[in-house]
């Protein structure tokens, strides 16, 4: 999965969670956070992108992202290190 | 086991509107009361109420097998002397006894239980007790400046409460009996929460919710690793996890019910309603009790649970820093008779409710207890409603001189 599907799995999925972000236009630079999602929200966002990527990884290890886009290349990053 | 909750509390709702909170994302919390401790109330008043009506039903012959006293803590006012010197004193215990304390965050009550528990299974001293007592309180007070201090860490002073539970461990478990063996441990340093200088707790929300996750998962698979035929879905009638919040509870079941049990959405809400919301009902009611948490959800799911047949608990105890644990044990009818003969609801419903200007009039008056305080009197005309709420005698602290500490029993 390229890192486009995984920021467009994770605004999905925001979306699901925080249903007012469902038409929110969501840029790299958009924090979780700031948007006003808690971090249960976060967590969840989280975890259910992992499972649809099916990546087993540590949920603390998603914790230095400060936004979507890191978000989506740290998950990227880890993707690519289990495959190799 | 017992429980005590303290002498007041506050209406976290009240509080989150008193606060400005955000109210619409409030409800994550899963959150009703909490307790207050007052300046008064420290870990062993805590510690001394849990323990009494359990000492008070043995013989003198029974009590004076109490070989050791165990306090599992992250409160504690001393580096060097433990608080089970206290206990053991105000409880009027046989000196042929060891006393120490455990700290390990909120995972010192699964530590000190499984302590005593190994104490008794080893047989070095037959028909010997154990007293174990975890209590914890919060005195809210945020270390400033650090940036890992992140805005949900608003969440936390509705949820910090305060607390203590008391059981005693024998060979012959009337409450509840831990499967021998029968644990998954799961431990690693991180710096989610801690309380790094006295009267101050930090902590990074996010990073403590994502650790306990992890751990719940981590700590539940290798549990299944060494328990043959384990599982999540069925081998366990109610599970009891430790609780700095409902919300958080409900998260780490949803995410394990997910990954492991492959359940679906309306499964794990039902299953969450059915197996795990009757260990909150008194967390609900408390707040964040730390180290004492995971034993009082098991003792609200024993007596809040349906137990006419025998039913396994599975039990989940995470402490910051870190260390988690996954173990088991069943209770039975006979159990939660003798639990609910404890009153612990009444024991909740009878504490003052706080209104919010004393509340707030409490988070300074805390400052006069601070930690390493030599010589003060405590005023007993503060808050004079919460002494004689619970209509029975109440141990309160009435003085510290030179560093020690008095106490007496009001009714």
């Amino acid at each position: 999965m390229d890192k486009q599907a995984i920021f467009a799995l994770i605004t999905k999925h925001a979306g699901e969670v925080i249903p007012r972000l469902e038409t929110h236009d969501f840029q790299p630079s958009d924090s979780l956070r700031a948007l006003g999602a808690n971090s249960i929200d976060r967590s969840e966002i989280v975890m259910m992108t992992l499972e649809v990527m099916e990546l087993d990884i540590p949920l603390s290890e998603t914790i230095r992202a400060e936004n979507i886009g890191e978000l989506a290349a740290l998950l990227h990053e880890k993707s690519v290190g289990l495959q190799a | 086991m017992n429980v005590f909750a303290g002498t007041a509390s506050v209406d976290v709702e009240k509080l989150a509107l008193h606060r400005g909170l955000d109210m619409t994302r409030f409800s994550n919390l899963l959150m009703k009361e909490k307790t207050v401790a007052l300046p008064y109330e420290d870990p062993i008043t805590f510690g001394v109420n849990a323990a009494k009506p359990l000492i008070d039903a043995l013989s003198q012959e029974e009590k004076d097998r109490i070989e050791v006293v165990i306090t599992c803590t992250e409160s504690a006012f001393d580096f060097g002397k433990s608080m089970s010197t206290y206990f053991h004193s105000l409880l009027g215990l046989n000196r042929n006894c060891r006393l120490f304390e455990l700290k390990n965050a909120c995972y010192s009550g699964i530590a000190g239980l499984q302590t005593a528990i190994n104490f008794i299974l080893s047989g070095v001293s037959p028909g010997a007790k154990v007293l174990l007592i975890a209590t914890d309180i919060s005195r809210f007070m945020v270390e400033e400046g650090g940036e890992g201090l992140t805005e949900d860490w608003s969440f936390f002073e509705p949820s910090s409460g305060a607390g203590a539970v008391a059981a005693l461990i024998s060979e012959i478990p009337h409450v509840f009996q831990v499967d021998v063996g029968a644990s998954g441990y799961y431990g690693y340093e991180v710096m989610d929460t801690c309380r790094p200088a006295p009267d101050k707790e930090a902590g990074d929300a996010d990073l403590s919710l994502l650790s306990y996750l992890d751990c719940c998962e981590k700590a539940f698979l290798e549990y299944q690793k060494r328990v043959e035929g384990a599982d999540l879905s069925a081998t366990f009638g109610y599970l009891a996890m430790h609780t700095p919040f409902g919300g958080m509870v409900k998260g780490a079941h949803r995410n394990i019910m997910r990954k492991i049990a492959k359940a679906k959405p309306a499964e794990i809400e039902a299953d969450f309603d059915r197996r795990v919301q009757p260990s909150l009902n008194y967390c609900q009611r408390v707040g964040n009790i730390m180290g004492a948490s995971t034993l009082m959800a098991i003792a609200s799911a024993i007596v809040h649970g349906d137990f006419g047949t025998s039913q396994r608990i599975g039990c989940f105890s995470y402490g910051s820093g870190c260390c988690s644990e996954f173990f088991s044990g069943v209770a039975g009818q006979d159990g939660q008779a003798r639990l609910r003969a404890q009153n612990i609801k009444e024991h909740l419903d009878r504490r003052y409710e706080l209104t919010m200007p004393e509340y707030d009039e409490l988070l300074v008056t805390n400052n006069t207890v601070k930690f390493g305080t030599r010589n003060i009197v405590l005023d007993p005309d503060f808050i004079p409603q919460a002494r004689t709420a619970h209509g029975k005698p109440t141990l309160f602290l009435k003085e510290i001189k030179e560093f020690h500490r008095e106490y007496d029993w009001v009714s």
